[in-house]
């Protein structure tokens, strides 16, 4: 990471020019999008419907409220804070990827969630949203691909109400050593593995681990958005700290 | 916290399971959508939130908002709550503490309690329509034998006890010697007359 020069950021383990980290992870989530569900329950054996259960009970969130759920993907959350905050309120699904939100567009169509959700495709570093709008960001699983992160943060800052929150799902560093080298040997040995057999693609696979590494662990990922404003902010380690949940408050 | 979520978790898949097989249900639902109700059983102190919308019924953990009904509950009237006619009886003897709108629990409560669910058609799609008459009814038939067997047993309990080890009083003695008793008694009330009289 030293030596990586102005304009170059990682892609997994690798060193790519900043431009081309989008479409490498476009193309990573073109291929993905049709299995996401399937492969989430999968891989994670069930569990990510734990972490975002938690979420949602962290998000505070109500009647009438306006909520973005960020590179929302196949619109797990999108579902459940439509019904929570009703037709008065408005959930907003945002997604770089056009694959990934045709397939929860098609998904939440399919459960009979209308009227009150939106589907923006968008990038989370140039939010095209007014200032100070919603009561609620929150984005699961998709800082890891943002290129520019601190960008992001301060984009997602810019779209806030004074006193609406952001909550950041993301995988993160675990606590414990033991647990460390067992999920260290199942994302590098079995999960491409796994990949490979049901999505038939393991490079894909391959690149979620290695991204997961190249993430900024727990107490930096909180620097990260202290710095572009948030305040009140604190995390939460889910299963060990390998994942984690930050929240964050705009005042 | 998360083990929180995970039995919110298997409590909502349940309901909403149940819920899918009720012809019923989604007119229930459609009445109270967009309502959170709050439930609190008093043993355990600990609330959940029902978000009711016309597509299923969420579970939450936590809420910063004001529900539009919140329930407190001994764990033992949750079963009376089944019948609508209890509310009043369970609030005047405080197992039962509303705040908002009863109607709204009485709806509530038939949404969770009332599932009228067809096990026969359910079962015919999987197995096909003979089978599932045959299975739904040696289950009828079992349950039958099972409530007559244990009726039998009952009455065969009694008697043990009553005629042949003879550790308590069968009715008849019990009402002969109730009989001997109030003999007694009009013996006593005519002697004390009689020595009144001294």
């Amino acid at each position: 990471m030293s030596e990586r020069e102005e304009n170059t950021t990682h892609f997994g383990f690798k060193t790519v020019e900043e431009e081309k980290k989008v479409e490498l992870v476009a193309e990573v989530f073109h291929s993905v999008a049709a299995k996401y569900d399937v492969m989430n329950d999968v891989l994670s054996m069930g569990i990510h419907r734990i972490w975002k259960r938690f979420t949602i009970d962290c998000s505070g969130i109500r009647h009438g409220q306006k909520v973005l759920d960020l590179a929302g993907g196949t619109g797990d959350l999108t579902a459940k804070f439509s019904r929570i905050v009703g037709q008065e309120g408005h959930v907003v699904l945002a997604d770089i990827n056009d694959s990934m939100l045709k397939v929860g567009r098609s998904k939440l169509r399919d459960l009979g969630i209308e009227g009150n959700v939106e589907y923006v495709q968008a990038n989370a570093e140039e939010l095209p949203f007014p200032d100070n709008h919603f009561d609620l960001v929150t984005i699961a699983f998709g800082l890891r691909n943002v290129t520019d992160k601190d960008k992001a943060l301060a984009s997602i800052y810019r779209v806030l109400k004074p006193g609406g929150r952001l909550l950041v799902l993301e995988f993160s560093k675990p606590i414990y050593k033991p647990v460390s080298k067992f999920y260290d040997f199942y994302s590098f040995n079995i999960l491409p593995k796994l990949g490979k057999l049901i999505a038939n693609d393991s490079e894909s696979y391959q690149y979620l681990a290695e991204s997961i590494r190249m993430h900024p662990n727990q107490e930096s990922l909180k620097e990260m958005m202290e710095n572009v404003g948030f305040e009140g902010t604190e995390f939460f380690n889910l299963s060990a700290g390998i994942v984690a949940l930050h929240r964050g408050y705009k005042y | 916290m998360p083990l929180d979520n995970l039995v919110c978790g298997l409590l909502e898949t349940g309901v909403n399971k149940l819920h899918q097989l009720d012809s019923s249900a989604k007119q229930k639902r459609k009445a109270l959508d967009g309502t959170i109700i709050g439930v609190s059983l008093k043993e355990i102190n600990k609330p959940l939130y029902f978000v009711i919308s016309n597509q299923q019924i969420d579970l939450l953990s936590q809420f910063e908002g004001q529900p539009d009904c919140f329930i407190r509950v001994n764990f033992l009237a949750l079963i009376e709550l089944q019948d609508n006619h209890q509310l009043t009886n369970l609030i005047k003897s405080g197992q039962l503490e509303v705040d908002g709108d009863i109607k709204t629990v009485q709806k509530f409560a038939q949404l969770l309690t009332e599932m009228d669910i067809d096990w026969e058609e359910h079962l015919s799609k999987k197995v096909g329509d003979l089978l599932a008459h045959k299975i739904v009814y040696h289950a009828k038939q079992c349950k039958k034998t099972f409530t007559k067997q244990s009726d039998k047993a009952h009455k065969q309990l009694t008697e043990i006890i009553t005629e042949e080890l003879k550790v308590a009083p069968g009715p008849l003695e019990v009402a002969y010697f109730c009989d001997q008793v109030s003999d007694i008694e009009k013996q006593v009330a005519a002697l004390e007359k009689q020595l009144a009289r001294y």
